[in-house]
């Protein structure tokens, strides 16, 4: 969902290498794939939203529904231990990646590649947990629609956390190879070249997104564990 | 003709207009009208065929409008080889204030006209003769409403009758003169309980009881079949049914009841739902030693409450 | 101080400069990506999913000895997929870049085989879209045949039930969720960036992506076939859903790899709306089609996340045996009603509106005058994209669900005839002492607007409750649909096909073959579907094998029309051929004299587009007018002419802001 475009259009350079953009069709260009980012970061929560809004309505459905009386016998509850774990582990990484952000902002590389790389570990813990807690269920997954909606549940968080992991490493991967280029260019906050710029772009759409992860497990912790 | 004023394209629009939609709207009201289906064995089919009718006689003056309009234009303005003269372009062909409002007004007051109608033939015949849910905020002003079970499973309907003891039949006999509530359940997938002459058409869900209301005029016949696709015999989900004098009808059901009594004891007793066994239609949610019954098992792990 | 455009540009601001980052490998030859390798992934990955699914399902009681494994099944399925684009390319460069890669520039292949595999410009993904798009409109068109054979006869059979259940299924999904849901796919992909002055897509990866997994998709859902088919209709109502055999895992992943597509081309191309215009291309100068785009893709991007979550509670129920779905254990069959429908009144618009957006664009063409009322045909399109979400439960008015909202949900549908109709205003107004060019895709045209009336009206008389009670799960519906999608969306595809073919192709379809074609599909449209409202109306319902007697003669008109009308796009292909590939004939330029954007580029259009980044001047519809004014300037001196681009610290030359206005630079020749 990332793909990066590249600056101006790839096939100028290919088709018609004397063709040579101006370097204000090249800005114009920077700035429409920079925004191109920024609607894209937006757009993939948009869609993030109406797949869990579509968990969220199951839940509410099925809860005011109480078919058979099964919505949730006995009030059974997943593991709330694991799923307290998961829930911290999301929203600690979250804010560990939104401070780093900050001081990379300010300048601070060292910090948001520590940090960055902290959120990764995080982040799988978090996974891993989640994929874990299946194991631990105190009940089958047709025996109620609590049930039911906790294993949707626990499959799309999964993805939901694959692809927040997926954007972050790419992004720091990313960064480990563009890193001295960059650093001689006046640093990450700075620097001109194209590929920082969308590196820039690209930085702020990831954190939104971290946010909307750390969002969506505080809605569903609330809705599974809390209620 | 190309140079024509507006108000001379104007006028004779209108006038071919005019003449075109009240000509067929008499033509449809007065010939067409009467037979629409579903007919007038019940309240609700003829209410479905008064507002068919009505919505018909609004929705063609507007189809007239555009067509004769489109019609008119093909020919009046369609543009010859010889004449390459662009027509007449600038802002005044972009859009007309008038023009614009005058359309969202009209369609507006059309449309909202439409709804309001809706409702009414909604709400005053209760529920029009459609699924209702379980509990009908719109029920009948009779007193007298004879309620009847309609039960769609793969691939068939049966009917039950609570007030005659609860037996279960293939066919479905309704007096006629009398306020019918039709309470709709299926014990396996979706059906939907199309009872077309009469009118009425209301989902089956499992788990479910969707009520519909109608009330029968005169006597006659009509075709029942499944309106939801329910599987592969979908197509064949059908049968017939008789609205016959009340008279007969008290004649039939008593004795029904009477010649299958032997039948009706076997029967679950009559609920406006039934769950089938868990491991039947539905398959294998649950292991073997488990009482599917319970409300508060949790099959086999402990419960946190425990 | 004037900038000469030609300088070259210095290496920090250029993006082509060796770039500091290692770029992903490329594989030559036949080892690269392109379709054969795709079919070998998707046959081994099958393979192996189902290796998978059998070790992990078959320690379970009800798969033991029950002859269908569901894991098994959705993972061949899901995992054959993941093989499919791993061998389409589609996964390299998400692959490289978790190593932090950059992507690999586009491949330098003029060769036709180029369409075989991944490709970056968006002129060849459209026509790679054109041709899968048709793909699934035949196969939905031949499935079609199939069942109007079957209903010659109300009681004499050609199928059996479970193979006639099957075969409308199949024809339901292939045409409503892969021929017609992503008819942007072609003419979007193709047209959006020429018209909106742009050179490339924002994400072209994406939009790959999206052909690529669309591809997929329709192998999953004909992979139905051979499971045992299904037997939902395109519908997939719950528990029959859940009780089904294996053709229904078919449905579900095929809809969940259906949607990703969806998703992803309508992603790229709101980017790309959004971000891509060229200076001066405003709000109110973007083409009537790019709006109509605009919110067909914002209706796919959102509406299909509800779709894929549906599909996933499905699989769930499926494999997983939670309950959904199942009233009996806490789950609800209205739920499945609910979601389907919350993403499938959306769909029905993302099927509707780009067929007002190309008919919008080629009626000032062919009457030579502006498009009346702009403004208006525009935020009708936002208005019926926004307000269809909130018709939905018009499609289970009889289903017991919220009754009390039945009134409700017949306004909102009312009130989205509304905007729906100022397509017609805008029409009535163009005609308006127009000078009519009866061209092809002008009569494509009309003919939408006379069928898309009796789709859009039959559409009111199904939104009020009380006839609803009659007509609905009956013929009527389908007529109705079938008046709004084939009669308004494929009639304008088609319409836009022969208008733009020459654009897209650089050949002329013939017209005289194209006239034939259209009289011959008009006529057998209509008498196919015609007589399909009344025979709803007296009451034989969808999806059928057996009808009343009384009925035959009206079924057997529809089905005699429909061979007609299937032989009709035979007159398609044979054009198509003939025209492009047996005897071409060039197309010039611009050959219906049209002042669109995309008509100003030179065929074939390079894969750059543009050479300049065009500054637009005005909107594409000022016909009529002498003022000769232009509709773009094609190769202009500076962009800040428009205004748009402002200086930015530090990052702009300065002087190429600045620059005044002077004697214009020829053009730097295009080597
Ligand atoms: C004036 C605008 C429209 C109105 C008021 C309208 C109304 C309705 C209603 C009330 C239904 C439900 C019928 C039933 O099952 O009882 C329906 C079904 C349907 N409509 Fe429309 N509609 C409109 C336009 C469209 C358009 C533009 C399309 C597609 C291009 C469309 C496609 C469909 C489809 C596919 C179904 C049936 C789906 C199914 O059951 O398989 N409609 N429409
Ligand atoms: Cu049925
Ligand atoms: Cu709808």
């Amino acid at each position: 969902m990332t793909t990066e475009p590249v600056a101006g259009s790839e096939f100028i350079a290919h088709e018609a290498p004397t063709l040579r953009e101006t370097s204000e069709e090249i800005e114009y260009e920077m700035r429409s794939a920079e925004g191109a980012m920024w609607t894209g970061g937006r757009l993939v929560i948009g869609i993030g939203a109406f797949f869990f809004g579509s968990l969220a309505f199951a839940y509410f459905y099925l809860r005011s529904s109480n078919n058979e009386d099964l919505w949730r016998p006995n009030h059974i509850t997943a593991p709330t231990g694991i799923g307290a774990a998961v829930f911290a582990f999301v929203v600690a990484s979250a804010l560990l990646y939104g401070y780093g952000t900050t001081r990379l902002r300010a300048g601070n590389t060292l910090d948001w590649e520590v940090t960055g790389w902290v959120t990764v570990l995080g982040g799988f813990t978090a996974l891993g947990l989640q994929v874990w807690e299946f194991t631990q269920l105190s009940f089958f997954p047709g025996s109620s629609g609590y049930a039911s909606c906790f294993i949707a549940w626990g499959v799309m968080n999964t993805a939901l956390i694959l692809g927040g992991l997926y954007w972050l490493e790419t992004l720091l991967a990313r960064w480990l190879r563009l890193r001295r280029a960059v650093l001689d260019d006046g640093g990450p906050a700075r620097s001109t070249m194209p590929v920082a710029r969308l590196f820039r772009a690209n930085l702020e759409g990831c954190w939104y997104f971290w946010g909307f992860i750390a969002f969506v497990n505080l809605v569903f912790w609330v809705l599974f564990y809390v209620i | 003709m190309n140079g024509g004023g507006e108000t001379h394209h104007f006028r004779r629009l209108g006038v071919i207009w005019a003449v075109l939609a009240v000509a067929f709207d008499l033509v449809y009201y007065f010939a067409i009208g009467p037979h629409v289906p579903p007919g007038t064995l019940t309240s609700t089919a003829s209410g479905a065929q008064f507002d068919f009718n009505i919505l018909f006689l609004v929705a063609f003056p507007v189809m007239a409008a555009v067509w004769v309009y489109w019609a008119y234009a093909l020919i009046v303005w369609r543009g010859s080889k010889s004449d390459l003269a662009e027509p007449e372009g600038g802002p005044k062909s972009r859009g007309h204030l008038g023009i614009q409002v005058g359309w969202i007004a009209t369609t507006t007051v059309i449309v909202l006209g439409v709804f309001v109608f809706g409702t009414v033939e909604l709400i005053v015949p209760a529920g029009a003769g459609g699924g209702e849910g379980p509990s009908p905020i719109w029920t009948p002003t009779s007193h007298e409403v004879l309620p009847i079970q309609v039960i769609g499973q793969q691939w068939q309907f049966t009917y039950r009758y609570p007030t005659f003891g609860g037996f279960e039949s293939r066919q479905l006999m309704v007096p006629a003169g009398t306020t019918i509530a039709f309470h709709v359940t299926s014990l396996d997938v979706i059906h939907s309980f199309w009872a077309y002459q009469l009118g009425v058409k209301a989902d089956a869900n499992p788990s479910v009881d969707n009520v519909a209301y109608t009330t029968t005029k005169q006597p006659g016949a009509f075709t029942v079949r499944c309106g939801e696709l329910c599987g592969l015999w979908h197509g064949a989900m059908y049968n017939f049914g008789k609205v016959v004098p009340k008279a007969q009808f008290f004649v039939w059901a008593q004795s029904t009841e009477h010649r299958s009594a032997a039948n009706t004891k076997n029967l679950p007793p009559f609920a406006y739902t039934y769950v089938p066994d868990a491991n039947g239609a539905n398959g294998g949610y649950y292991p073997d030693n488990v009482d599917p019954y319970s409300k508060v098992e949790t099959y086999g792990a402990t419960s946190p409450g425990k | 101080m004037a900038i000469d455009t030609r300088e070259s540009v210095s290496a920090e601001h250029s993006g082509h400069t060796a770039p500091p980052v290692r770029p992903t490998r490329r594989r030559p030859g036949w080892l690269g990506p392109h379709l054969g390798r795709a079919l070998v992934g998707a046959v081994g990955g099958y393979a192996f999913g189902h290796w998978i699914g059998n070790v992990i399902g078959s320690g379970y009681i009800n798969v033991q000895g029950s002859g269908q494994n569901d894991v098994a099944i959705v993972l061949g399925l899901s995992i054959g997929v993941v093989g499919w684009l791993a061998g389409a390319g589609m996964l390299d460069y998400p692959l490289a870049k978790i190593a932090g890669r950059e992507p690999l520039p586009p491949a330098p292949s003029k060769s036709w085989t180029r369409y075989l595999g991944p490709a970056l410009d968006h002129k060849v993904i459209g026509l790679q879209y054109t041709v899968v798009v048709l793909l699934f409109f035949f196969t939905g068109g031949l499935l079609a045949m199939a069942i109007r054979t079957e209903l010659l006869n109300p009681t004499s059979h050609v199928f059996g039930p479970g193979t006639y259940i099957s075969v409308v299924s199949e024809h339901g999904t292939i045409m409503m969720m892969m021929a017609s849901s992503i008819v942007i796919g072609p003419l979007g992909n193709w047209l959006v960036p020429l018209m909106i002055g742009s050179r490339r897509m924002a994400f072209p990866r994406v939009e790959s992506f999206s052909l690529w997994i669309f591809a997929a998709g329709y192998l999953v859902i004909l992979a139905a076939l051979p499971l045992g088919g299904f037997p939902t209709g395109w519908t997939g109502y719950a528990p029959l859903q859940t009780q089904a055999t294996g053709g229904m895992d078919a449905y579900l992943v095929g809809f969940a790899v259906i949607g990703i597509g969806m998703i992803c081309a309508g992603f790229n191309l709101l980017a790309t709306i959004i971000n891509y215009r060229a200076p001066g291309m405003t709000w109110s100068r973007v083409p009537i089609f790019v709006w109509s785009v605009l919110a067909t893709a914002a209706l796919l991007t959102l509406a299909t996340p509800t779709l894929v979550a549906a599909g996933l509670f499905g699989v769930l129920d499926r494999t997983a045996q939670t309950a959904f779905f199942v009233n009996e254990h806490g789950g609800s069959s209205y739920l499945w009603e609910n979601l389907f429908w919350f993403f499938g009144h959306p769909e029905v618009y993302i099927m509707a509106l780009p067929g007002f957006g190309i008919v919008a664009e080629i009626f000032p063409v062919f009457t030579r005058k502006p498009l009346f009322g702009y403004r208006i045909a525009a935020a009708g399109m936002i208005g019926v994209a926004l307000l269809s979400f909130f018709v939905w439960q018009h499609h289970i008015f009889q289903s017991g669900i919220n009754p009390d909202m039945r009134p409700l949900f017949m306004l909102t549908t009312e009130l989205i005839s509304i905007p729906t109709g100022f397509i017609f205003l805008n029409t009535m107004g163009t005609l308006w002492k127009a000078k009519i060019r009866y061209e092809v895709p002008m009569l494509f045209a009309l003919a939408m607007g006379f069928n898309f009336l009796i789709g859009g009206i039959s559409g009111v008389f199904l939104s009020d409750v009380p006839v609803n009670v009659t007509v609905h799960g009956s013929f009527f519906v389908l007529a109705h649909f079938h008046y709004t999608i084939m009669g308004g969306l494929v009639f304008a595809f088609f319409g836009g096909l022969y208008y733009w073919l020459p654009k897209m192709t650089g050949k002329m379809m013939d017209r005289r073959l194209g006239k034939w074609h259209f009289w011959a599909m008009f006529i057998f449209f209509n008498l196919t579907f015609l007589p399909l409202f009344l025979v709803g109306l007296l009451g034989q319902p969808r999806r059928v094998f057996e009808y009343a007697q009384n009925l035959q003669t009206l079924n057997d008109v529809s089905s005699v029309s429909a061979f007609f009308l299937g032989a009709s796009f035979l007159i398609f292909v044979f054009n198509f051929v003939k025209s492009i590939f047996l005897e071409p004939k060039p197309a010039p330029p611009n050959p219906w004299n049209s002042l669109g954007l995309e008509w100003q580029t030179p065929t074939p259009v390079p894969a750059y587009n543009f050479a300049r980044i065009p500054v637009v001047l005005a909107d594409p519809y000022h016909y009529g007018t002498s003022d000769g004014q232009a509709v773009a300037d094609l190769g202009p001196r500076t962009l800040s002419l428009a205004g748009v681009v402002a200086p930015a610290a530090g990052a702009l030359d300065a002087q190429a802001v600045t620059g005044e206005e002077g004697s214009a630079d020829p053009r730097p020749p295009i080597a």
